[in-house]
């Protein structure tokens, strides 16, 4: 019997796969979104995490990077 | 904008090169996301309107013709204008340098810096008419309204110290006038003084702006100004309220900025100085023109001048002593400065032995004869509490003594608190700042404007490596992915303190530095300093990689064997330094920096480090644009990918970039098949080295601190986090002993940071040098 699950397939570096896992981790058990740790560098994921997911990460790229004041 | 802008933008391309890379199979929406938000974030966006020069009317002849002048009062050079040079003497006086790059210069005009413009004796008109001459196009209204509007009262009032006496001049009665209704002035003016006539100023007759000789480098209009006679009218005012008269006219205030001159060819009752510059030191042109700045118009103005590091500030200073010849005192900012400015002053100037005395906390040498130059630390000035009898002695005499000459070194760091009132203790008829790096991070460098001067030069990186005066450094940037477990501890919320400790021993920044200094010390032969601000790593990178380390706690004698070893031995080719090496220590025999941490964001510090290797290395014909080396010095700052490090790296490279620097950005290093040949290869070793950072308790990771260290102070002040057993006093001397190993002397560092240096028992003194 086979079993489908609907889902986001990521792909990424190994220090953002890190970023996400903890991500998934700090999240109380009900909102745990991640169904499978691939490898360093693939993850599957629950489909509508996306967005989320993509503005967690591009917050904290923003806090890594300086903004020379104009 | 140029380079400048080019420069900052390929900042940004990096930046979406990495996203590409991390989000690369997401979706591809990623790529224009990233995009977007790197475009509203470029600075010019939200301004362009403002920046919108088109209307500008362009000369016909604008071809010949070296600037741009912008309506806001920004100003763009070309600097492969024929003209560059004299317009660049010419904007450097009146414009505040922003960026220079390579082929475009951004200035600004700004008050201050108009105010540096009339103080070095220019005149608003010259400014306007030589401006226009410059200027592509027609220069607009608004520019002429704010230079005449900026100029008006500056320059119009001279605080002049003659034969011991303040006055203040000014060739407008009723300037002084309006002055005088103001009550703080009029309090301070000396009622001994007669009155002659109606408005009881004395009227003299100057021709002194004639002594200024024509080797001077004065442009025409300042000799047509010079030759006529001037007639000033002065009134004295009282010694003691000289300090509050100058803050009442500051531009906040009164807004008639004082000038101090001070008159040193007719000052008989100071004694001279017998000291001539050494027919040997021949200052560089750029050091000649910062001098002539300085002695305009055959007066010593007080002010500052900014050269980079290496490129001979010391025979700047004492070039100035020895035409003041008056008695001087030189501030450094610590113990091997003042050995290294006594050093400087012998070296080229026939000053006897006898004459200069050095005072610091170890050595106290005593003033002799009536004249003479006295080297000594801020901290040794500025120290309120209570001394030695001896020393209290010689700070009594220093009080009390007029000085010819104030100079200061490293003057940034003079805005502080603590160190201000040096400025006060001491009376000075001049005062010469000189620095490499005029920033700070917090907002004070603004204050150097009257508790000084204004800057009277600033020298040009590039043209000094084109002109060979400074070695011609590759910065680079090296980024080094973090690896799984270590980015994942990085993460996690109780690691917070823990963070700089992670990244900075992050096992692929620990590669990437071992691979850089085996290739250069195998395949260059070069001599190389490691930096960390960080103890921890210091320890731990020079332990593993068996080389010698230098930090506070070192003693004085280790340090000194190092440094010897590491200059003249051909075995020893690497060292590790903490902060301490920033600016204090003299290595002229390396040319690579690796940083592997650094302090936060501080601008300054990337620049001072820089510093250690710009001197100029190899044969003259070899540095020269087309030499047999393009680059002979290289500059590497490791850097974490995805954690804070990747924030402050690219802030404290500003300072470079404004200068013209540009960061090459490595991303490769080690080369994959480095393998097994560097360490923390094996996932054992990295986890091993994880646990060892992990288990290091909070305090052994921080930051080393240093006393003179006031620009890191303003930087860490929110963010010091001290360990529970630390603030509760459990952490004490006892405990310090039983600890042992290599945590051992880290936590000696951590525990001497609050003592004071010269509050320690004499027993202990000479071992913390």
């Amino acid at each position: 019997m086979v079993n489908a699950i609907k889902g986001v397939f990521i792909s990424c570096d190994i220090p953002m796969a890190q970023f996400i896992v903890n991500m998934n981790s700090s999240m109380p058990s009900s909102q745990k979104f991640i169904i499978h740790v691939l490898d360093g560098t693939h993850l599957f994921v629950q489909p509508h995490v996306e967005q989320m997911i993509r503005s967690t990460i591009s917050e904290f790229r923003d806090q890594n990077s300086y903004e020379k004041p104009t | 904008m140029g380079h400048g802008e080019r420069g900052r933008s390929s900042k940004k391309m990096k930046y979406s090169g990495k996203d590409d890379q991390k989000m690369k199979n997401i979706q591809n929406e990623e790529y224009y996301l990233g995009d977007d938000a790197d475009e509203d974030s470029r600075d010019g966006e939200g301004e362009k309107k403002d920046r919108d020069y088109s209307e500008l009317e362009l000369k016909p002849d604008h071809v010949n013709r070296p600037l741009w002048a912008c309506a806001d009062g920004r100003i763009f050079l070309e600097t492969f204008s024929p003209l560059y040079k004299q317009a660049y003497d010419f904007l450097i006086a009146i414009a505040e340098p922003v960026c220079r790059p390579e082929s475009m210069h951004e200035y600004n005009l700004t008050p201050h810096s108009l105010y540096a413009a009339v103080s070095v004796g220019l005149e608003t008109e010259t400014i306007i008419s030589v401006l226009n001459k410059l200027s592509k196009t027609k220069l607009p209204k608004e520019m002429i309204d704010f230079i005449y509007a900026s100029t008006a009262n500056y320059g119009k009032v001279k605080l002049v110290l003659k034969k011991n006496r303040y006055f203040i001049e000014s060739p407008f009665p009723e300037v002084l006038k309006t002055l005088l209704s103001d009550g703080v002035i009029s309090r301070a003016r000396f009622s001994s003084e007669p009155y002659y006539g109606g408005d009881g100023f004395t009227v003299g007759k100057t021709s002194g702006e004639l002594e200024a000789g024509p080797g001077e480098l004065l442009n025409e209009a300042e000799l047509a100004a010079a030759a006529e006679e001037k007639e000033t009218h002065s009134f004295e005012i009282d010694p003691a309220q000289v300090e509050n008269v100058k803050q009442r006219c500051l531009p906040s205030e009164l807004n008639y900025p004082m000038l101090e001159e001070y008159d040193f060819r007719n000052d008989n009752v100071n004694p001279d100085l017998d000291i001539e510059l050494k027919p040997h030191a021949q200052p560089r042109p750029y050091q000649e023109k910062s001098l002539s700045k300085m002695f305009g118009n055959g007066r010593a103005r007080s002010g500052i001048i900014v050269l980079p590091c290496g490129a001979g500030k010391s025979l700047v200073g004492v070039s100035a002593a020895a035409r003041i010849k008056k008695s001087v005192l030189c501030l450094a900012t610590n113990a091997v400065s003042v050995d290294q400015w006594a050093f400087q002053f012998k070296l080229w100037s026939t000053i006897r032995d006898d004459q200069i005395c050095r005072f610091t906390s170890d050595s106290k040498e005593k003033f002799r004869g009536n004249a003479g130059v006295v080297v000594t630390t801020y901290n040794m000035v500025a120290f309120g509490g209570k001394r030695s009898e001896d020393s209290q002695m010689i700070i009594e005499d220093m009080r009390n003594r007029e000085w010819g000459l104030l100079l200061m070194d490293e003057v940034h760091v003079v805005p502080a608190n603590m160190f201000r009132k040096v400025i006060s203790i001491t009376k000075s008829h001049c005062k010469l700042g000189l620095t490499a790096t005029l920033v700070r991070e917090d907002e004070r460098i603004t204050d150097l404007n009257f508790l000084i001067g204004p800057k009277l030069y600033e020298a040009n990186w590039l043209d000094l490596v084109k002109g060979g005066f400074i070695a011609n450094v590759q910065c680079a940037e090296v980024w080094c992915p973090m690896t799984k477990e270590f980015f994942a501890e990085y993460l996690k919320k109780e690691n917070s303190k823990k963070k700089q400790a992670l990244y900075v021993m992050n096992p692929n920044k620990f590669r990437a530095c071992e691979f850089l200094i085996r290739f250069h010390e195998q395949q260059r032969g070069d001599k190389i300093i490691v930096f960390a601000d960080n103890l921890f790593a210091l320890t731990e990178y020079a332990m593993k990689l068996r080389k010698p380390m230098i930090y506070g706690a070192t003693s004085h004698i280790e340090r000194t064997k190092i440094l010897e070893a590491f200059k003249t031995s051909k075995d020893l080719n690497t060292v590790f330094l903490s902060k301490v090496g920033d600016n204090s220590i003299d290595i002229p025999e390396a040319n690579v920096i690796i940083q592997i941490s650094s302090h936060a964001g501080s601008r300054r510090q990337e620049a001072q480090r820089l510093g250690r290797i710009l001197r100029a290395k190899g044969k003259l014909e070899d540095r020269m644009a087309g030499g047999k080396e393009e680059y002979n010095a290289f500059f590497y700052s490791l850097v974490s990918t995805d954690t804070q490090e990747m924030y402050y790296s690219t802030k404290r490279q500003q300072f470079l970039i404004d200068q013209g620097y540009s960061f090459k950005v490595i991303t490769s290093l080690p080369p994959p098949d480095a393998g097994a040949s560097l360490s923390y290869h094996s996932q054992e070793e990295q986890l091993s080295l994880l646990a060892k950072v992990l288990n290091a308790g909070d305090d052994l990771v921080g930051l080393e601190q240093l006393e003179e260290d006031t620009d890191g102070m303003a930087l860490q002040k929110e963010r010091r986090n001290r360990s529970l057993s630390e603030m509760s006093g459990a952490k004490g001397m006892v405990y310090m002993e039983y600890n042992s190993g290599r945590h051992k002397s880290s936590g000696q560092q951590q525990f001497k940071k609050p003592k004071d240096p010269t509050k320690r028992h004499q027993l202990f003194k000479k071992r913390f040098v």
